[in-house]
């Protein structure tokens, strides 16, 4: 094994040691820099995890005995908007979307993002909109009136959100802060595009490009065409409730179908808006910690840009119970199915990869473990769920919360802690703990399965989701009991890695560039990187720039 | 764009041991709060959106002023020193094959497209049963064919056996549709696992993955194709799927590179993947 000496740069200008606070928070708030929008982002993203956790235990607390008055009715409805407009709009997309700020223009060798200044401007958008849908509880119904956040679900159907049955702002609240947030999602996902077509080093083909500004390029176009009928569905609500239109109003001739396809046109892709990142961090830890070249890059890439469109077009599948008529439903029944192909694709893609390496397990491994069976779970009830008549039986109960979130925690949440270990070091120069580590893996992991292995149970048994309370008797006492233990394990590991988060800031080893052994190139910069990125703009000739640098004798260029 | 091409050009022009960066700005964040407050107005009082409404417009005029008539630029120094490319783990010994061996296991294998072939011939063959069963069920070769295109045609649902039998153009089109189609998803879906099971594609194709597609079929019919679910003789669907299989099978086999002998040279453990030469305890001390 030899070392090659590269040209690397020591930065010291934007060090913020020694520095009165104020020019710290005036650095913070001025800077064009992706890595700190990014850190922003992911910072505000996990402020928002914490409270949206929070909102969730408070109502597993609620449904762990039978007719428990912890909360009203209304708060219980409440909370279950909000934690879930929470966790969509302003934990995963936004941590997400922090992660691709931070590693798309380092993993494609350039100094920044395409349009710096939008992406500020972006980021700050988002973080308003948050801002602001958290100021129902103090102004839901005007200025200094008693507050009221919004209680009409996460997809607000129609006619609920019409004034007749949601008088006051509360709904108001909830769609100006989406409307706000998706202007700022729609500005980073141009401003990823861009960066990823525009602004890679020489040498970096599309086909040697790595899987993750792939998985985030096919993501930021679906952000693109998806959030935007929202953004247009959000004013017409408006338009509803302000001005007396009646796009969604039955009453007047609306329709509260149509309702129901704009928000799910954006419902669905969605979904995959918020899994491809996931799959993303996945294909680069798996082979790093198998040390092995991925399995299958251009099938790899090929299922990520077949998942992208094919999701575009199964929308329906959230509107069987709605009855769109036989024909409607076998096109959405199989268009469903067929997005089973490209995922097969990946899981197998990741199985020969992991198959025959030295398989190291490393926390981040770990979690990738953890998301690979859970997401082949996820995706085995999500095809039960796909056949209509069983969704006929099953939609609107507990099943359908346990699978979404098998995705959305089994998946996602798992691949997003993965990552989080495996880059700290780049991002602080720091080591993670990997007890702590391994603890927050342990009790993270029998958490979610206490809580959503048991969810699907009562789902079967008939007990319907979004209600506050149920009778005693009907056999889902100890079910809902064992749910919400797991919750509460889920909370406190959560609270571990905050903890170690911070503790290793402070006293971690020094991680130095590339303590993985990792083979993209934002592990030949320092970390932390400077603020340039590059003091040399970097030329590759293969998909593992670092491997060749590393083995030079057995470069990847002549495999290729 | 703008700031990409122009970051460049400046690289050029300037020493290399500055890097030109776009300056810090506050106006995004001022402009980001202009909107918000605007918006907000809308739920709380008109006065915050007058408010946000001012700092729109002077955010607009700053960050103009940001980009013309010049873009402004900091100058980053850069110190430039020699960093090593070198690892912790760089000691791992390389896993007992050849010493210039790229960890690509498995080494060899069928790729997807060869799937997608045995796919395509597979189907073909699959028509060969299906015709067969009309033939001697119904003494009709369209009888199959017509099932299958009832899954497009929701109108057909009450029709007569008799008419399942004649032959329609109709139907013929969207039954090769439909079973192209689907011959084709299914040869992909295959191509996918192949590299699990590189040693037998013929028990890969013939009997698991039919057995999969079936499986998931029976328990979705009932919506796809009602037609189909109310008349489908699952015997013989199962005898076509394995005929599909089996040639599919056939097919990918003649597209086999020869597997390395580095491969089925390794124990048992490194193929499963469960073997590590070193003790965890070496990873914690990074
Ligand atoms: C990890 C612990 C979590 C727990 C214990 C939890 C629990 C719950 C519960 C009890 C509900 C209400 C179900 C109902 O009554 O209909 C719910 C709804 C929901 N959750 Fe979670 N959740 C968790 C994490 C997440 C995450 C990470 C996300 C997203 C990334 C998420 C997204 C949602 C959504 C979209 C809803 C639907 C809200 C609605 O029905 O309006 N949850 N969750
Ligand atoms: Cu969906």
């Amino acid at each position: 094994m030899t070392t090659t000496p590269v040209l690397e740069a020591v930065d010291e200008t934007l060090e913020t040691q020694g520095k009165p606070p104020l020019n710290v928070i005036y650095e913070w708030l001025t800077t064009v820099d992706h890595k700190k929008i990014g850190l922003m982002y992911i910072c505000y993203a996990l402020l928002f995890l914490v409270i949206g956790g929070f909102e969730a235990v408070l109502m597993r607390i609620q449904l762990a005995i039978p007719n428990n008055h912890f909360v009203s009715p209304q708060v219980f409805n409440q909370l279950f908007t909000m934690h879930g407009t929470t966790m969509v709009f302003f934990m995963g997309m936004p941590i997400l979307f922090g992660m691709g700020n931070y590693l798309v223009p380092l993993m494609i060798g350039a100094r920044d993002m395409a349009f710096p200044r939008l992406n500020a401007f972006s980021f700050w958008v988002s973080a308003f909109a948050g801002f602001l849908l958290y100021f129902s509880y103090i102004g839901g119904s005007g200025l200094y009136a008693a507050g009221s956040a919004p209680d009409v679900g996460w997809f607000a159907y129609a006619p609920l959100t019409s004034k007749v049955f949601s008088p006051g702002h509360s709904t108001d609240y909830w769609t100006l802060a989406v409307f706000l947030s998706g202007i700022g999602s729609i500005g980073t996902a141009l401003n990823i595009v861009t960066t990823i077509l525009c602004m890679r080093c020489k040498g970096m083909k599309m086909s040697r490009m790595p899987l993750l500004p792939w998985l985030y390029l096919v993501m930021s176009g679906l952000v693109f065409v998806a959030v935007s009928p929202l953004t247009a569905a959000q004013i017409m609500l408006t338009f509803d409730r302000y001005l007396g239109a009646h796009f969604f109003d039955t009453q007047a001739g609306g329709s509260a179908i149509l309702w129901m396809h704009f928000f799910w046109i954006f419902g669905h892709p969605e979904v995959y808006v918020l899994v491809l990142p996931a799959f993303a961090f996945a294909n680069e830890i798996i082979p790093v910690f198998s040390r092995k070249a991925m399995f299958g890059y251009p099938a790899m890439v090929a299922a990520s840009v077949a998942i992208g469109f094919i999701s575009l077009s199964v929308w329906a599948h959230h509107m069987f119970t709605a009855g769109l008529g036989p024909a409607g439903n076998t096109f959405f029944v199989f268009a469903t199915m067929v997005i089973s192909v490209p995922t097969g694709i990946k899981i197998f893609n990741w199985l020969a990869t992991i198959w025959g390496g030295k398989i190291i397990f490393a926390v981040p491994m770990m979690f990738m473990v953890g998301f690979l069976f859970q997401f082949l779970i996820a995706g085995l009830t999500g095809i039960m769920l796909a056949a209509a008549p069983f969704n006929w039986q099953l939609s609107a109960s507990y099943f359908v919360v346990a699978h979404f979130h098998y995705v959305l925690v089994g998946a996602i949440v798992f691949s997003l802690f993965g990552a989080f270990y495996y880059w700290y070091p780049k991002v602080t120069g720091k080591m993670m703990d990997e007890t702590l580590g391994k603890w927050h893996f342990w009790l993270f992991l029998i958490g979610f399965h206490l809580t959503f292995d048991f969810m699907h149970i009562p789902g079967i048994l008939g007990m319907p989701r979004r209600i506050y309370t149920y009778e005693d008797g009907r056999g889902w006492n100890t079910l809902n009991f064992i749910v919400g233990i797991g919750a509460i394990f889920q909370a406190v590991g959560t609270l571990i890695l905050v903890y170690n988060m911070i503790r290793s800031y402070y006293k971690g080893k020094e991680a130095g560039h590339d303590p993985w052994d990792a083979w993209t190139l934002e592990w030949s910069v320092p970390s932390p990187p400077p603020s340039y990125n590059f003091a040399i703009e970097p030329t590759v000739n293969s998909r593992r720039p670092l491997w060749d640098l590393k083995h030079p004798e057995d470069p990847d260029t002549d495999y290729e | 764009m703008q700031e990409a091409q122009s970051t460049q050009g400046h690289e050029h022009e300037h020493r290399s041991d500055t890097v030109i960066l776009p300056a810090p700005t506050p106006w995004p964040m001022v402009l980001a709060l202009g909107v918000a407050l605007m918006i907000t107005g809308m739920v709380t009082h008109w006065v915050i959106s007058l408010l946000g409404l001012i700092l729109t417009l002077r955010a607009i005029v700053g960050w103009f002023f940001d980009i013309f008539p010049h873009e402004l630029h900091v100058a980053v120094p850069v110190q430039t020193g020699v960093m090593k490319i070198s690892s912790t783990r760089t000691t791992r010994e390389q896993l007992p094959v050849s010493a210039s061996h790229r960890q690509m296991l498995p080494v060899e294998t069928f790729s997807v497209v060869s799937g997608i072939k045995g796919g395509i011939v597979g189907g073909l063959a699959m028509i060969v049963p299906a015709a067969l069963f009309g033939l001697l069920k119904y003494h009709s070769i369209w009888y199959a064919v017509n099932l299958l295109a009832a899954g497009g045609f929701v109108s057909w649902a009450s029709e007569t056996t008799a008419f399942l039998c004649q032959f329609h153009l109709e139907g013929l089109l969207a039954a090769t549709g439909i079973h192209a189609f689907t011959s084709v998803l299914i040869g992909l879906l295959y191509g996918a696992m192949l590299p699990m099971f590189p040693r037998k594609p013929i028990l890969t194709a013939g009997f698991v993955a039919p057995l999969l597609w079936t499986g998931i079929l029976y328990s979705a019919l009932g919506i796809i194709s009602p037609v189909l679910n109310e008349r489908i003789n699952w015997l013989w669907f199962v005898i076509s799927q394995i005929a599909f299989g089996l040639v599919c099978g056939f097919i990918v086999n003649l597209q086999v590179k020869v597997r390395t002998p580095q491969f089925r040279a390794l124990p048992f453990a490194v193929r499963a993947g469960i073997h590590s030469d070193q003790p965890l305890t070496k990873d914690d001390e990074l």
